[in-house]
Formats: structure tokens, C-alpha cells, sequence
């Protein structure tokens, strides 16, 4: 295994302040400190050349696993291991082995052409001069950095910054990767070369791969499991195909009726719900296994003359949402369910 | 060792290159604290020829102190000032957190980001004052001299360095160090003249507590040839001794470091 996540918590101090001078003056003689519990106790482990996806909503926890992951912070309990090493204890040795996008804040010098920054990290990273110039060579081809080697960072477009951030951070043949929001504001052309890359990456050079996202888009091109997480705790590990099985089963349908109707007014088939009426639209969320999209049209059909209707496939950005509100509770009781299907 | 050495030398050429593409910039910058420590120059100039002595010490044994505190100021400038920085600028930015990640000394890689250009004013300054007095002291120009006049100032800009260390730490908690730092500091003030002419209690707080007086006034006792017995050559000890347990509150301050939660 190549990261070994057991137990893991961190917990936050944080000095509660209360307003006004009065308040900071109190909180500097008498702190009041509100534990904030950001990680508590997960588990997980995540083999060579796996990509895992890492996802949750702001504040879920996301970030401060990253950073115990990468060694920049201390658990507060349970243990970390990365290529059998604890990267918090053993900082150094850890950092040559892995690397690290940290969203849109930028590992490079603002001011320097980003050859002059690439050469900076190969020296910081000790590289050996000749694999250096391979490496270089390898990316300015694969990412096609031809035409900005020489450009500032502080003048390059979004794009650009995210394909010098990339080689800035794979220049030293890291065996592990963290991504944290690479494809963030980004157009789909870039998204796709991004990705196209750490495919690339992953499957020539074996690196491992966590990637935390909000972008689902990368999770469907990339990763073959994922670990959701919310409010400090592991809800979901598993593989993608799972989730989506047993999520994308319900669909929701579209139908325009010919006339305004209360919710009482029409008589619905079971394994159907009413998501929202707009008007004369319904939108109908029927359960794929047990009905069919003919059928629930048809059963509308029967009582009331329709003008238009459409189908909506289900895709992960819905399945989350779902997950997120109300369906939490849902699935944290299948966990055991789903876990025991994919292990 | 020499990894860091030559890391650091391609850090500072990087540093200069920016620094050319803002020329007028540098050029500021580093005249600005010679106007700066002209116009204190000038307010001791004036104040000392309205009185022959302060204290038995001369106008150009004043300028010797106070020549020696900018020399040691200012290696700490040049080579040390993002101990100011650390809070605002690599902290509260999430910075910090990629020196974290990197295969050399957080501490190295912090003060190696960025050399101060502001400081050289300061360096010619001293260098200037020390200069004038040395000649106008009729101070002895023997090989010993000059290897003492070395080893003091840099280890007075060490104590300097181990100071600000200490109190950048705080950052760590309270992410905007420069208040505590500058509490600290700013005691410096008080040796840029002779320790004699304080109370008691500042002697032995410049001395004993916060340490700026073996920069500045038992390096120039000893070269003007007064009796300080063993303090004349206390500074690379206690340069030593400070730097080393501000490094140890550095690696305590690191480990309760718990980035800005973004």
C-alpha cells in the first residue's frame, strides 16, 4: 500500500473570540477555546498506481487530510503512512517522493520565466542534470510548454499557470501526487489535456494519484473509486461504478401538461415522486429499475393531454447533490452494503 | 552543507534578476535607509556639538557604536528580513505551507525566498561610520583587529537574526508576528549609544536579556581600548547560544503549526 490512512483525526483549537475590546481583551487573559473537530477517525488505504478521487462539500474535511497526508500538519490522533514513512515525522524525506497542486496558489516565482522556476525546483530537488533535461523535455512536449517557457508567471492566462504548476510539480518524478482542485476555472480544452496528462502520467510511470475536486468531469475521466467525505468522516469508499449504479437509478422526467393542475390532481404510479411542478411543468423522479420512462408518460397520458416531455440522464453532479441533501442518512446505512460489494 | 550554499547562491542570483527587472525599485530601496540613518547621523551631529562628551564618549566613539549596530542590522536586513514577513506574506497566504512540502529546511528555504536589497544602505552606512571613527580614533590597523571587527559584527547580526527568530515563532499562533517582533527589536535603539549613559537596568537588560549591547558597545569599549574584561569577547558565544535555542523554538513553533485551514 502506498498510502496507509488509519484513525486518522485532527482537531482544531480555536480561540473563541467575542466582539469588541472588551471581548479581545477577555480572550487574551481568558482564552475560551471551541474544539473544532475537522477530521474524525478515518480509515483508508490506497494502493500503487490507484487515481482516487477525493470529494466533498467545503469544509468536509478535504484539505486538512491533504495536508496530513502531504506532512504539513500533525495528526492530532491516529497514524499516516506514505511509502511506508510517517510524512509529518520524516518531512523531508517524504517531500522528494511526492508532490503537491495546491489549487491556484502557484509553487512557481511570480516573477521568473517559468524555465528559470523549473530550474530553481530541479536544484531544490537536487536532480541530476541529465534526468532534469529529460524530464523537461518530456513535459514541454506533453504539455505543450513550448511557447511559455519563457514567460513570467505573472503574465500567463489561467491555463497556462495550471500546465506550468503541473510540471513544476511532477519535475522530480514524484512517486505520489496530490491534486487539489487542478482543473478549478479552467476551459474544457485545458481540463482535457490536464487530464489527459495524469492519465498519461499514471500509466506510464505508475504514479498514485488522490485528486480532490468539484469538478465531477475529472472524476468520470479519471478515477476508477472515490472517497466522499463530510463532516470529518468517511461516508463513501468504493468504486465509482457503484455509487452511480445506485444512485443513477432514479431519473427524472419532464412533462409539459396542456393544463395547470394541483398536486392532488393526478394520480401517479408507485416508484414515482413529484420533484417540482413549475407551472405547467412536472418534473418526475421514477426509480429505472422498477419503471420505465414509457410507462410513467403513458400513465400521465391517460389523464391529461401532454404537449412536450424530456428525459434527464443522471449524471454525478446530481447523484452528489443528492447525497449531500437528505440522502446522507441514506447511504451512511449502506455503507457496510456498498463496501461489502466492491471489496 | 554545500547544497545549501550553492542553493542559496542560485536563490540570490534569481532574487537580483527580479531585482534588475525593477530597477528603480532597488535603486529606492536601498538608498532610502541611507537617507534614513543620515537624518539620525545628523540629529547626533547636532546634538553632540552642543556638548563636548556624553558621558566620556566622544562624537566619533558614538559613531563607532552606532557604525557597528548598522553593520550587524544590516546583515539582518539583507539576509533575514522575511522573519518580518513570515506571518502576512507566507502564513496567512498559504505559502508556508509549500515550503512545507519541499525536500530542504523550511527555515532555509524561508529566509533564502527573499534577500532584502533595503539592507545594503544600511551595510554601507555602518561600513562608512566604522571607517571614520576607526581613522579618527587612531584605531590600530593590525590583522587581529580586523579579524575581531569581522567576527563581531557578524555575530552581532547573528544576534540580531536569533532575536527576530525567537519572535517570528509567535507567527505560528498568532499568524501577524511584527508587534511582538518589533517590542523586541526595537530595544536595539537603546545601542546605538553607550551602555553607560542608561540606568543600571538597561545595562544589564541590553546585556544579559535581549543582548543587542555585544553588537554594538563591548566590541567598540574593547577597540577604543577600555576595560570591559571578558564581555569584549562574549559575542560568537552568545550569537551561538541564542541562535541555537531560537532554532530549538522554531522546531517547537513548527510542530504546533496549523496552517490557515483553507
Amino acid at each position: 500500500m502506498v498510502i496507509q490512512v488509519e484513525n486518522l483525526s485532527k482537531i482544531y483549537r480555536i480561540n473563541q473570540k467575542t466582539p469588541g475590546l472588551g471581548g479581545a481583551l477577555k480572550s487574551l487573559f481568558r482564552p475560551q477555546y471551541l474544539d473544532k473537530v475537522a477530521v474524525d477517525g478515518i480509515s483508508f488505504e490506497v494502493g500503487q498506481g490507484e487515481i482516487v478521487g477525493y470529494i466533498g462539500v467545503n469544509g468536509a474535511g478535504k484539505s486538512t487530510t491533504i495536508k496530513m497526508l502531504t506532512g504539513i500538519l500533525a495528526p492530532t490522533t491516529g497514524s499516516v503512512r506514505v511509502l511506508g514513512r510517517d510524512p509529518h515525522q520524516e518531512r523531508v524525506a517524504n517531500a522528494r517522493e511526492i508532490g503537491a497542486v495546491f489549487g491556484q496558489r502557484t509553487q512557481l516565482w511570480w516573477d521568473l520565466a517559468l524555465i528559470e522556476s523549473l530550474n530553481m525546483i530541479g536544484k531544490l530537488y537536487d536532480l541530476p542534470p541529465a534526468h532534469y533535461r529529460d524530464q523537461l523535455a518530456r513535459f514541454t512536449e506533453m504539455l505543450d510548454l513550448g511557447e511559455i517557457l519563457h514567460i513570467p508567471i505573472r503574465n500567463m492566462s489561467l491555463g497556462q499557470k495550471m500546465r506550468a504548476e503541473l510540471a513544476a510539480t511532477l519535475i522530480h518524478d514524484p512517486k505520489v501526487v496530490y491534486l487539489d482542485e487542478p482543473t478549478i476555472g479552467l476551459d474544457l480544452m485545458v481540463k482535457e489535456k490536464i487530464r489527459a496528462f495524469i492519465k498519461q502520467e499514471n500509466r506510464e510511470r505508475g504514479i498514485t494519484v488522490v485528486l480532490t475536486t468539484h469538478d465531477l468531469g475529472d472524476i468520470e475521466e479519471l478515477c476508477q473509486r472515490v472517497i466522499m467525505i463530510d463532516m470529518g468522516k468517511v461516508i463513501y469508499d468504493g468504486a465509482l461504478q457503484t455509487i452511480r449504479d445506485r444512485f443513477g437509478k432514479y431519473r427524472t422526467i419532464t412533462l409539459e401538461l396542456s393544463a395547470m393542475l394541483g398536486t392532488g390532481d393526478l394520480d401517479l404510479l408507485d416508484d414515482t415522486e413529484i420533484e417540482a411542478i413549475d407551472g405547467h411543468k412536472w418534473r418526475i423522479r421514477f426509480d429505472r429499475t422498477r419503471t420505465s420512462a414509457s410507462k410513467v408518460a403513458a400513465h400521465v397520458m391517460n389523464q391529461v393531454d401532454v404537449n412536450d416531455f424530456s428525459l434527464t440522464e443522471p449524471d454525478l453532479t446530481g447523484i452528489v447533490k443528492q447525497i449531500y441533501q437528505g440522502a446522507l442518512n441514506d447511504i451512511k446505512v449502506s455503507t457496510g452494503e456498498l463496501a461489502q460489494v466492491t471489496v | 552543507m554545500t547544497h545549501y550554499l550553492s542553493l542559496y547562491g542560485l536563490f540570490l542570483r534569481q532574487r537580483f534578476k527580479i531585482l534588475m527587472e525593477y530597477r528603480m525599485n532597488f535603486l529606492i530601496g536601498a538608498t532610502s535607509t541611507i537617507i534614513l540613518q543620515g537624518a539620525s547621523l545628523l540629529t547626533i551631529t547636532v546634538v553632540m556639538s552642543q556638548i563636548p562628551h556624553l558621558n566620556g564618549w566622544t562624537l566619533e566613539a558614538i559613531f563607532l557604536i552606532y557604525g557597528l549596530i548598522t553593520l550587524a542590522k544590516s546583515i539582518n536586513h539583507m539576509f533575514a528580513d522575511n522573519l518580518w514577513t513570515i506571518g502576512g506574506q507566507y502564513i496567512r497566504t498559504g505559502m508556508f505551507d509549500r515550503f512545507l512540502v519541499r525536500p530542504v529546511d523550511p527555515l532555509f528555504h524561508l529566509l533564502a525566498d527573499r534577500f532584502c536589497h533595503d539592507g545594503i544602505g544600511n551595510f554601507l552606512v555602518g561600513s562608512a561610520l566604522v571607517a571614520y571613527a576607526w581613522h579618527a580614533l587612531a584605531i590600530p590597523l593590525t590583522v587581529f583587529n580586523l579579524i575581531y571587527l569581522i567576527v563581531m559584527v557578524i555575530s552581532g547580526g547573528l544576534i540580531f537574526i536569533a532575536l527576530n527568530l525567537i519572535t517570528a515563532v509567535s507567527a505560528f499562533w498568532v499568524i501577524e508576528s511584527v508587534p511582538v517582533t518589533r517590542a523586541i527589536f526595537d530595544n536595539h535603539l537603546f545601542a546605538q549609544y553607550p551602555l553607560t549613559i542608561y540606568p543600571q537596568a538597561i545595562g544589564i537588560l541590553l546585556t544579559w536579556v535581549i543582548p543587542y549591547g555585544f553588537a554594538s558597545f563591548y566590541p567598540a569599549s574593547y577597540l577604543l581600548g577600555q576595560e570591559v574584561g571578558l564581555l569584549a569577547f562574549l559575542s560568537p558565544i552568545v550569537a551561538i547560544v541564542l541562535l541555537s535555542l531560537s532554532y530549538r523554538f522554531w522546531r517547537f513553533g513548527l510542530r504546533h503549526y496549523a496552517g490557515t485551514g483553507s
